[in-house]
């Protein structure tokens, strides 16, 4: 692979995992859901764009489809969870993941279980040379991500986002203005869910091959560590911690070119490194790179 | 498959799982956090002992002796290192912590043993007939190992100074420090015992089936779901709810749930519908969701907050 190629490859993965990071950040960063299966989403909106428009629904309402899918799913898990506590939000979020995955690796008739499905379309493929193609699939990608990034910078920012913060400290505040804390953290997990399906969906037809084996729990881990190392609750900081850790991820992939290491070894180490910095972050530097930006508000007729 | 043979592999399940959610729920109900990386330790003591037994070649009973205190130790250390600079904060950054100590756990196992499959040097296992059902001595060794841990727990919880200094601690720690309990030294010991009860149960997991580094993620759920069954913090409900996890993962696979429609044969609808082998795992997350819809305290749990 040549360096431009290889470029163009890592900087449409940085996005995707940007809008995956954008997403939980949304639900944990703001909203305060401890979401510990967020692959869960990023899987469905996969499987439901691929089968969506491999069934001859055109690319952008394979995209629609695919959040949609996502987004209801994530509703449909926050309705035994949202009245409890945040222990069984992590717990149940990971089982729901695994539910998926199984889902999709034994019921071989809707997406051919473990040998997953080859030959993915892609959108305006005849359009391009096999060359050019990779650099118009990451303006597209770009474009998505701008998409999230504004609409999720927009919702935090609307009285929606506040009560999402004020629920963030505690119940007890949101509740004492009359809102329903449920309805918000319901809303808020199919908002983040329906994100990670539009990652989903902008991967599939990027790699144009998908099996369960892609959306394995620790997916959601390196989304966390993204979160966790950017900064929670600041969205430039979720896509600063996208790009640090997935440059991390994908360039020590090579390191096995340089240094006579083992693949397995090497693949072992590098999660040992993104776990740590996670454990040292949440020690050190609980609010990651960039943090939070408080606002401070002031009563009228002080200072 | 009989009745007796189906009640044999359930026990087997749950005192495994049971050993494991007692230390998840001790430390659960101390630090007031869900432990992710608990079923971490049990695989690292469960290749601690593969160390000793194979790589060392010493008797499997010592083995699992030094690695479920070597793990203990490890226990203690890593929550001095970790956990200690945590304590005044919220039970989130905690768990997130856990969960990013549990990838580090995992990784540095599989980095060490690599990924493949290993056993320990226990000899092939010849099924005797006990009571009806078949079980490998091994088995029968797992079961009584597990017990004996169980009463010995017991018995450190009622009849022993650190056993009142543990509870009073989980009780109300400001006010069993303020009666001259040394808090921090209790802290320690749950950890130790914790750790090193998990090692014992991933060592019985390993002797029973084999060692796999994913092993300690694929019983994160389980273990969970027998913990918040049988109401978090109370250890007698972690083996209650391991029990119960036990049975209806195994006689889950062999109910036929097309009676259940058919009225128990009243009518005639559908015919045989069992629950396909491959999605044994999901039977502990069905039931702890159904948990959580009817009862989030669990079984035997005390009422807390929502």
């Amino acid at each position: 692979m040549g360096i431009v190629s290889f470029l163009i490859y890592l900087s449409i993965m940085t996005g995707i995992y940007a809008i995956l990071s954008l997403s939980l950040n949304f639900q944990y960063g703001f909203a305060g859901l401890v979401n510990f299966g967020h692959v869960a989403f990023f899987c469905i909106g996969a499987y439901a764009s691929t089968l969506l428009v491999m069934g001859g629904v055109p690319f952008l309402a394979g995209v629609l489809g695919a959040m949609i899918f996502a987004g209801v799913f994530g509703f449909l898990i926050s309705i035994p969870t949202a009245g409890l506590k945040e222990d069984y939000w992590a717990i149940v979020t990971i089982a729901a993941a695994e539910i998926v995955r199984l889902f999709f690796l034994n019921e071989a008739w809707l997406a051919e279980g473990a040998f997953g499905i080859r030959g993915i379309p892609q959108p305006l493929r005849a359009l391009f040379s096999t060359s050019t193609y990779p650099a118009f699939y990451l303006g597209m990608v770009l474009i998505f991500l701008g998409i999230t990034y504004f609409a999720l910078r927009l919702l935090t920012r609307t009285p929606f986002g506040r009560v999402l913060k004020a629920m963030r400290e505690g119940d007890d505040l949101p509740r004492a203005f009359g809102k329903n804390v449920l309805r918000f953290r319901m809303k808020s997990m199919a908002i983040g869910a329906a994100f990670a399906g539009l990652a989903g969906s902008l991967f599939a037809h990027y790699i144009t091959f998908i099996c369960p084996w892609n959306f394995m729990p620790i997916e959601t881990f390196i989304i966390w560590a993204m979160v966790v190392v950017g900064g929670q609750g600041n969205h430039l900081g979720a896509i600063a911690g996208a790009v640090i850790i997935q440059v991390f991820y994908v360039s020590t992939r090579f390191a096995k070119d340089y240094i006579p290491i083992e693949a397995e070894l090497l693949a072992s180490l590098r999660m040992v490194i993104i776990g740590l910095l996670v454990v040292l972050f949440m020690i050190f530097r609980r609010k990651g790179l960039l943090g939070e930006k408080k606002r401070s508000y002031r009563l009228s007729g002080e200072g | 498959m009989p009745i007796v043979q189906i009640l044999a592999n359930s026990l087997i399940r749950a005192v495994e799982l049971g050993l494991l959610a007692i230390g998840l729920t001790m430390v659960y109900d101390l630090l007031k956090f869900a432990n992710f990386s608990h079923t971490e330790f049990a695989i690292l003591g469960a290749y601690l002992a593969f160390l000793f037994n194979v790589t060392l070649g010493l008797n499997i009973f010592l083995s699992a002796i030094g690695a479920a205190i070597l793990t203990g130790f490890i226990g203690i250390s890593l929550d001095r290192a970790i956990f200690e600079r945590l304590r005044g904060a919220g039970s989130v950054t905690l768990m997130v912590t856990s969960f990013g100590l549990a990838i580090v756990l995992r990784n540095i196992v599989r980095a060490i043993w690599g990924a493949d499959i290993k056993g320990y040097a226990i000899g092939l296992q010849r099924p005797v007939k006990f009571l009806g059902a078949r079980m490998t001595p091994i088995q029968m060794w797992i079961i009584a190992i597990a017990a004996l841990f169980m009463v010995a727990f017991h018995l450190l919880l009622h009849k022993t100074k650190l056993g009142k200094s543990m509870r009073a601690t989980s009780d109300n720690p400001s006010l069993a420090e303020a009666s001259g309990i040394d808090t921090v030294k209790v802290i320690r010991w749950v950890w130790f015992i914790s750790t090193s009860f998990a090692a014992v149960g991933g060592i019985l997991i390993g002797l029973e089936t084999q060692l796999h580094p994913q092993m300690g993620f694929v019983l994160l759920l389980p273990v969970f779901c027998a913990t918040i069954l049988g109401g978090i913090g109370n250890p007698y409900g972690a083996v209650v709810g391991a029990l119960a996890l036990g049975l209806v993962e195994n006689f889950g696979l062999y109910f036929n749930f097309g009676n259940i429609i058919n009225l128990g044969g009243v009518f005639n609808l559908v015919g045989e519908i069992y629950v396909p082998t491959s999605y044994k795992p999901v039977i502990s997350f069905a039931i702890l969701i159904i948990i959580l819809l009817i009862r989030p305290s669990g079984i035997m749990g005390r009422k807390r907050e929502g």
